[in-house]
């Protein structure tokens, strides 16, 4: 929430301080994505993501962080296609995934409450990713080292993972701490909209909204009350940070 | 009218059996036993060598050249993919840390329930935990990312001021393993330490050196056997609770684990058992190779060894049915879609002949056979049976590793887990297992005779009634 | 108080050599003179002889505490000299700290029975010893003291309970 006593006095980026400001989350309506993959590619780009062949992509080792799933029921000719549900790192507030890196390369960001993936730290256990009820981490099976003059594309803010590497979405955090620090050293609270992660940004119909929940009046906790909005594997208690907005057939839309 | 009694057909004639087939009954003096023993180590014929390196030439190709590339190029070149992260690496793991309990078993367990039984070939067991062990180690370095930061996982002040997480179930497997390794080599060493003095007194040259080194000056004094044998006993004591902690910290790894299949909390005791049988199995087929293959150890291993050993499997075979039944039965009732799914994809999808096989080498067969005394007693049938149980527990674990990972709760990320080159590193390791026991049993003795030749002496013959029977006294 | 000599005396047998023992006191010599190597081990009521101290169980105990100290230290200690936040769980949890104490209680106590049986029993230790190749091959060899003048009596005497040899024990390397 907007602290007013806290202008001049941000307390941003302090990793021990569980109460500094901040919270990132996102809403995904589903009704509204077309599947049209610009998020995919707008974070491939942001994040220096690695391409992999179509080899290793046809062997389940893509590295997208954010991959679109798409689910069909009926067979050919009568198929009916439902929603499509863009997946990344649900960014859980009790992540299944923290708790088993035995380096502690995947922990809780306490200024922006996100979801952090360490690559100094990381190992290469891998049980992070087995623990992921959703599935969203990647690995770097292999160093994927793009031809030259490639490389000049590369986010310079982004490291570049090797072999051996968990990485997964990470809400642009380069942004975020761009973007906060700015605000900080400006002496001002961070508006709603003057952030958002690339697959954000390069969302054509406005289905991915990205801010503060921990901000009443931003855009996303608004979206988060809305009747359509539920939470994947909600069952299992990890209270993620990204909602859904059900689409599809159930609210008038027949595809 | 009196019936004439006839007189009533024995049914069990009286010394049936010559009581010196049983070892413990058929005492040569130690002088002889210490000279048989010490023959074994140094009799190697030609096929022992050429065994040997062949076996070195496969550990040279598909463990030490295999794992560089695989270090080097990355775990590309392995199987693993989204969602099956983890593949042949932690089956290889669990697998060897399963054969490994199986010592322990043998010289802890057996020791603590006074069975005689055990007393030629508990440092052959030993053996098998102390080995195992080490592949057991080598398998899950091969399935880090960065294995050249491995030690990390250890615990040490660093300038960064960060160490491991020892609340995650890998940090306790770190230190349970470790444990137990540096447990049970300890535990091996101090009842060796009597028969390498034994080999000091009886070796000349560069092996008389050897064993004095290792020997550490032992004679044998009131004073150094009363330290000796209590270390030992609380050895004995004590590894056992580390025994089943490893293994449960282990199925840890899986249990404490989110997916479907491996939450189940009955994964503890399951997997304990589960290292039972595979490694009471691999105790079995390993007596009768070390019975078959060195000089003299027909009068150490003897068919009622064997039969105890039998005995042992079908009953640890029997708990394994239970367990797995109960685990199966219980996520087939009430578990939730995913785990049904789960189950359907161990038994119809395309490793479902190896559910069926592991259900017939774990069960089936063990059952079907090993009630059999005649069968028990033969060494090739256990062998073989042994061998079969193995591959059945091998099977398993990849059930429960890749196969049950690659059902999840997100059917747009359902891939099938194809090993490539974990297959090679695999057999290298077993190369390397098989080469460091056939070098280990020309170096070290491999059946404690001072154990033996206790035995033989607490051992005797009594008269009760018209039967001759074997007494044990308890001169510990 | 003339100079006491060392003999080695080997026996075969159990019961010739717990005779022989007693043969031993009877001439006076003290049971701090005495030792007996065996080539298997013979526990102090079979030989009738005063329980022997063993430190092992003490070191052991000691070693477990220190064990169970660092199991504290890694669940909790190193947690709260560098506290990262995991999502799902606090900073010191319960049961996985069990599973540390447990882990490291044991390491503590094997690890230092083991060292126990080398301290206690100075091992290792290369300097020359009095003993006899035989006694591993299984003979009961006595080490006893005792003065010059008495040593042609208790030759005898052990000679007439069974002694494959009464020998005068030389250090030698093993």
């Amino acid at each position: 929430m907007n602290k007013p006593g806290w202008i001049g006095q941000i307390e941003v980026g302090n990793p021990f301080n569980e109460a500094s400001l901040y919270k990132w989350g996102m809403v995904i309506d589903q009704d509204l994505c077309t599947g049209c993959q610009a998020c995919v590619t707008a974070c491939a780009m942001e994040n220096n993501t690695s391409f992999v062949g179509e080899a290793d992509a046809g062997y389940g080792r893509t590295m997208h962080w954010l991959h679109i799933e798409r689910f069909w029921d009926g067979v050919y000719p009568n198929v009916k296609l439902t929603s499509y549900q863009p997946l990344l790192c649900q960014h859980c507030e009790r992540a299944p995934c923290e708790p088993v890196c035995p380096v502690f390369a995947s922990v809780h960001s306490l200024s922006q409450k996100t979801n952090l993936q360490v690559y100094n730290r990381c190992v290469g256990t891998r049980y992070c990713a087995n623990n992921c009820p959703y599935q969203v981490r990647e690995f770097n099976w292999r160093d994927y080292a793009p031809p030259e003059p490639l490389p000049n594309m590369f986010h310079p803010d982004v490291t570049v993972r090797r072999r051996g590497v968990m990485e997964k979405c990470t809400f642009c955090l380069q942004r975020l701490l761009q973007a906060e620090d700015k605000a900080s050293a400006e002496g001002r609270v961070l508006a709603d909209g003057e952030v958002i992660t690339a697959c954000a940004q390069a969302c054509p119909t406005g289905a991915i909204v990205f801010g503060r929940l921990d901000d009443p009046e931003s855009q996303v906790s608004h979206l988060r009350t809305d009747g359509r909005a539920a939470v994947l594997l909600e069952e299992l208690g990890t209270l993620p940070s990204i909602t859904y907005l059900k689409g599809g057939s159930s609210y008038g839309r027949n595809r | 009218m009196v019936a004439t009694a006839e007189p009533l057909e024995r049914a069990h004639p009286v010394d049936a059996e010559d009581p010196r087939e049983h070892l413990m009954l058929d005492p040569r003096p130690r002088g002889e036993m210490n000279g048989m023993v010490m023959e074994a180590m140094h009799t190697s014929t030609w096929k022992f060598w050429v065994l040997a390196s062949f076996l070195g030439i496969v550990v040279v190709t598909c463990l030490i050249i295999s794992w560089g590339y695989l270090i080097a190029e990355g775990l590309g070149v392995a199987g693993v993919n989204k969602p099956a992260f983890w593949g042949i690496f932690l089956v290889n793991t669990v697998y060897w840390i399963g054969i490994s309990h199986a010592g322990t078993f043998v010289s802890a367990l057996l020791r603590v329930m006074k069975a005689e039984f055990r007393r030629p070939f508990t440092r052959a067991a030993e053996l098998l935990t102390t080995f195992g062990l080490i592949q057991a180690g080598i398998s899950i370095f091969m399935h880090l990312g960065r294995v050249w930061l491995s030690y990390w996982l250890f615990p040490y002040p660093n300038e960064r001021t960060i160490w491991p997480n020892f609340h995650s179930p890998l940090g306790w497997d770190f230190l349970a393993i470790n444990t137990y390794l540096m447990a049970s080599t300890m535990y091996l060493f101090l009842p060796l330490i009597p028969d390498l003095a034994m080999a000091r007194d009886r070796s000349k040259g560069w092996r008389k050196v050897f064993y004095r080194i290792l020997s550490l000056g032992f004679r044998g004094t009131e004073g150094e056997w009363r330290h000796l044998r209590t270390a030992m006993t609380i050895f004995a004591w004590a590894i056992i609770p580390v025994m089943f902690s490893v293994h449960t910290i282990v199925a840890w790894d899986f249990a404490a684990a989110t997916r479907p299949g491996w939450s189940s909390t009955v994964f503890g005791p399951y997997f304990v058992v589960g290292a039972l049988q595979s490694g009471i199995a691999a105790v079995g087929m390993v007596v009768v190779l070390i019975r078959a293959t060195m000089k003299n150890m027909k009068y150490f291993i003897r068919p009622e060894h064997l039969d105890a050993l039998g005995k042992l499997m079908l009953v640890v075979s029997m708990t394994w049915g239970y367990f797995f039944f109960q685990d199966y039965m219980v996520n087939w009732y009430g578990g939730d879609k995913f785990t049904k799914m789960l189950l359907e994809f161990h038994e119809k999808g395309p490793m479902g002949w190896m559910w069926f096989a592991m259900l017939i080498f774990n069960v089936v067969i063990p059952f079907a056979t090993l009630w059999s005394k005649k069968i028990r007693r033969n060494p090739a049938l256990l062998f073989t049976i042994g061998l079969l149980i193995n591959a059945g527990m091998w099977f398993e674990r990849y059930i429960i590793i890749p196969t049950s990972l690659t059902i999840n709760r997100m059917p747009f990320t359902w891939k099938v887990y194809v090993p490539r080159i974990e297959i090679l590193l695999s057999l290298g390791t077993l190369a390397l297992f098989i080469l460091i026991y056939m070098i280990a049993s020309r170096l070290i003795p491999l059946v404690p005779v001072w154990e033996v030749q206790e035995g033989q002496v607490a051992h005797g013959l009594r008269k009760v009634g018209k039967a001759t029977v074997k007494t044990v006294s308890d001169i510990e | 108080m003339s100079e006491k000599k060392t003999f080695l005396a080997l026996f075969a047998d159990i019961d010739p050599a717990v005779n022989a023992l007693d043969q031993l006191r009877e001439h006076g010599v003290s049971d701090e003179d005495m030792n007996v190597i065996s080539g298997i081990p013979l526990t102090d009521h079979i030989l009738g002889r005063p329980k022997i101290w063993s430190n092992v169980p003490r070191i052991g105990l000691g070693g477990a505490v220190a064990g169970l100290l660092f199991g504290f230290f890694l669940a909790a200690g190193i947690t709260y000299l560098y506290p990262l936040k995991i999502g799902s769980q606090g900073l010191f949890n319960g049961a996985p700290s069990v599973v540390l104490f447990f882990e490291m209680g044991m390491l503590g106590l094997l690890a230092s029975t083991f060292i126990g049986v080398f301290l206690d029993s100075a091992f290792p230790s290369y300097r020359p010893k009095e003993y006899i190749d035989e006694i591993s091959d299984g003979k009961i060899a006595i080490l006893f003291s005792v003065p010059e003048n008495k040593e042609a009596e208790v030759k005898d005497a052990l000679d007439h309970l069974g002694a494959e040899s009464v020998t005068p024990a030389e250090k030698r390397s093993l």
